[in-house]
């Protein structure tokens, strides 16, 4: 609501305005974000930062004999070089590269191919399909993971049963190097839904005259979906990808549920466990608090140099 | 205009008392009592002779009640009482495995009880038994049951196949042998890489000496010769396929165990429990032998696992809580549900008791298991000392076995590491370890 009469209501500001607006500044939206805002200051600004605090401290001996107590001080830097220095830690990140680079592209792949496919006008029984590919994503993470593990077990697996009675022994999901397979293949089976849901509603968003114009120009189907569709929904599989990524550096519910059920996996299989093992069970908080922020830092660091390099294929038009 | 910021203001108060009031539900550990009215604690306490314990109790003792929560294996539950402390909402009384005690000491988790202890409580308790919960002379914790180790094996498969009871090492080797190759889908025993504390335990056995204390000055010895010579003789049975890595107590290894393809578990008297929870039909196939001996003729054994009982730094009842540690560990009621869920009890009384209680459900036909029981406990090892990391040396040492196994690297090299990565822990924490 705008008025640019008069004086006696505008006391606060001097100056006479010059250019239309409301003579009080509105305050809803600032109530309306106010709830988010002291909940994310809460519950995500202020442990960040208590994150960053407590990773330049560190528990040390107090005098008191061979049994002393322990208590926090000021190291410095010394958790970072600490875990900077652990093999384990920095093993974990090489351990996601592989995971990573057999997940992330299988993942989008299948999420690409599917969601095409959905798209063209030929394919029969859309809706049952397109809940059927989404049901694994709607199976929480603990769940879907134990049901792989005894999938994956000897003892238990179907599949292995298959190969045993054709005379080819078990099959060794859960030893090294397979347990990679193994630990991906659950993260795929449950990502392949959510992603293509997304690049599907991307696709949908194509406007049918460019697919019209060219099958008049001869194009087929295969043309069209290479040619066509892929580059414009771009944008989507950048989001997806770094979904994707983001979600590959903070690997933890997997490896740690099947841990129990392989010696394949150790405690330190992935950069999270390693910072979970350091919190709780080497009892030593500001050295996980300095795994984090360095895991952080470098999950920030990869997102920008994804979102820099696809810039320009991605988001260049505007 | 002026309803626009009335409305604004209106959810603003709503979205405000919303937060006030969710953020209402405190689980602190004990309630007040003021003058009169029960004092309640928080126990923390795994295995199935804690609930018959606590409801006991608390029949007994109408102004204290008790609540009683799993938290966990030991392991898991150690882990928890040092986040909790921190946090400030750990319970007031909890079971402590006797080698993570040291670790809740400096972690400033186990409360000083040496004034709650009276003569009459001393008495009820041997002197080395009281040496498991005693440093610098201050006592933190009272001993609630004992482990010490034994071998429990499937007596009717190993007279099916004709295989003598190992009384040595060396003999389980050979009966090792024996197995294998009359059964290939059997196996003697399985050699499981994140079993810390069975692996000390024949350490021990062997002479190791994994922490020790002059004064101030701290040794480690998890390298020593007597435990490499415990790491070289399970290489040799895991290099000839004598036994089998696995890890215990998982879906897989349960169902070997009924499938009789698992002949045995060398651990400790607490194990006819353990495997009748997870075997119940094989009841009366198994019996229970001294674990096999380095040197023929000996009969030296160490403890494994085995907890006390302690008071938290946390704790606003600490007498109240004493009290009750001291009544389910050292009273008739308490041994005979000790003894009757397959504890072997810490107390003198108890373990009297116990030689004239029925053996565990196990193993009903075995009917001296109770008096061996008490022998095999006679011939423990004394004074054996944990170190203030002993969470730290158990998570390198899982670590560093489990890796060696995949990669087949010798299980010495892993004892190495553990060795260097508890010593690094010792010396950046601040204490003085000698090399």
């Amino acid at each position: 609501m705008t008025t640019t009469t008069t004086a006696p209501t505008t006391t606060s500001t001097g100056s006479i305005p010059t250019t239309r607006r409301s003579r009080r500044s509105p305050i809803a939206p600032y109530v309306f974000v106010a709830p988010a805002v002291v909940l994310f200051v809460a519950f995500l600004l202020v442990p960040m930062l208590y994150s960053v605090y407590l990773s330049f401290r560190g528990l040390r001996l107090m005098p008191g004999g061979a049994f002393g107590k322990r208590e926090e001080v000021f190291i410095g830097f010394g958790n970072y070089v600490s875990a900077l220095s652990d093999r384990d830690f920095l093993a974990g990140f090489g351990r996601l590269a592989i995971y990573g680079a057999i997940a992330v592209p299988l993942t989008l792949g299948l999420a690409l191919l599917f969601a095409l496919l959905l798209d063209l006008g030929a394919t029969k029984a859309k809706r049952f399909s397109r809940t059927a590919i989404f049901i694994p994503y709607a199976v929480p993470g603990v769940v879907a993971t134990l049901m792989w593990g005894f999938m994956y077990l000897p003892l238990t697996s179907p599949f292995s049963y298959i190969t045993e009675q054709l005379g080819w022994g078990t099959i060794p999901f859960l030893e090294n190097p397979e347990i990679f397979g193994s630990v991906a293949n659950i993260a795929i089976w449950g990502g392949v839904g959510f992603n293509m849901i997304i690049i599907y509603t991307s696709l949908r968003g194509i406007p049918s005259e460019l697919f019209d114009a060219a099958r008049i120009d001869g194009a087929n189907e295969w043309q069209i979906a290479w040619r066509i569709k892929v580059p414009l929904v771009t944008p989507a599989l950048v989001l997806t990808g770094l979904f994707a990524l983001i979600g590959t550096l903070q690997v933890y519910g997997e490896p740690t549920t099947l841990r129990p059920m392989t010696s394949a996996i150790s405690q330190t299989w992935v950069p999270l466990m390693t910072i979970y093992r350091d919190a709780f069970v080497r009892d030593d908080l500001p050295r996980a608090a300095a795994g984090s922020v360095f895991l952080a830092v470098c999950t920030v660091a990869l997102s920008v140099i994804l979102l820099r390099l696809t810039q320009k294929r991605a988001f260049g038009e505007s | 205009m002026r309803w626009r910021v009335m409305t604004a203001a209106g959810a603003l108060v709503a979205v405000g008392a919303l937060l006030v009031g969710c953020s209402g539900g405190d689980s602190s550990g004990s309630d007040d009592s003021t003058a009169g009215g029960p004092v309640t604690l928080d126990y923390w306490a795994w295995g199935t002779a804690q609930d018959p314990m606590v409801d006991a109790w608390n029949k007994a003792h109408p102004d204290i009640q008790v609540k009683h929560t799993d938290a966990g294996g030991g392991t898991d539950s150690s882990a928890k009482l040092l986040t909790a402390t921190r946090a400030g909402n750990a319970p007031d009384v909890s079971v402590v495995e006797y080698q993570t005690l040291p670790a809740m000491i400096v972690g400033d988790v186990a409360a000083d009880i040496t004034d709650y202890v009276d003569d009459d409580l001393k008495s009820k308790f041997t002197d080395s038994t009281w040496g498991l919960t005693t440093f610098n002379d201050a006592i933190y914790g009272i001993p609630q049951d004992v482990g010490p180790m034994a071998f429990v094996y499937n007596q009717k498969r190993l007279d099916e196949l004709g295989v003598p009871v190992p009384t040595t090492w060396a003999e389980f080797k050979t009966a090792a042998q024996a197995v294998h190759t009359a059964d290939p889908s059997a196996y003697l025993a399985t050699f499981n890489t994140s079993e810390f504390g069975f692996f000390a335990g024949m350490a021990q056995q062997a002479g190791a000496k994994w922490w020790s204390v002059d004064g101030d000055k701290w040794t480690v010895g998890i390298d020593d010769e007597a435990s490499q010579q415990v790491a070289d003789y399970w290489q040799d049975l895991i290099d000839n396929d004598l036994i089998k890595v696995e890890d215990l107590l998982t879906p897989q290894w349960n169902q070997e165990v009924n499938a009789g393809q698992v002949l045995s578990w060398p651990s400790a008297l607490w194990a006819p429990g353990v495997i009748y929870g997870v075997a119940e039909s094989m009841a009366g196939q198994w019996a229970m032998a001294p674990l096999p001996q380095w040197t023929p003729g000996d009969s030296k054994v160490a403890y494994q696992g085995g907890s006390a009982v302690v008071v938290t730094t946390s704790s606003k009842h600490p007498k109240e809580a004493a009290e009750f540690a001291a009544w389910i560990n050292s009273t008739d009621e308490g041994a005979g549900i000790q003894l009757s869920t397959g504890q072997y009890p810490a107390s003198t009384l108890g373990q009297t008791k116990a030689e004239t209680s029925d053996p565990p459900l196990l193993m009903p036909q075995q009917t001296d298991f109770w008096k061996l029981a008490s022998t095999i406990a006679g011939n423990t090892i004394p004074n054996i000392s944990w170190g203030p990391n002993v969470n730290v040396a158990q998570s390198a040492f899982q670590d560093a076995m489990a890796k060696a196994v995949q990669d087949g690297t010798p299980l010495r090299d892993a004892l190495t590491a553990t060795q260097k990565v508890v010593v690094d822990d010792m010396k950046t924490t601040g204490f003085d370890v000698s090399e």
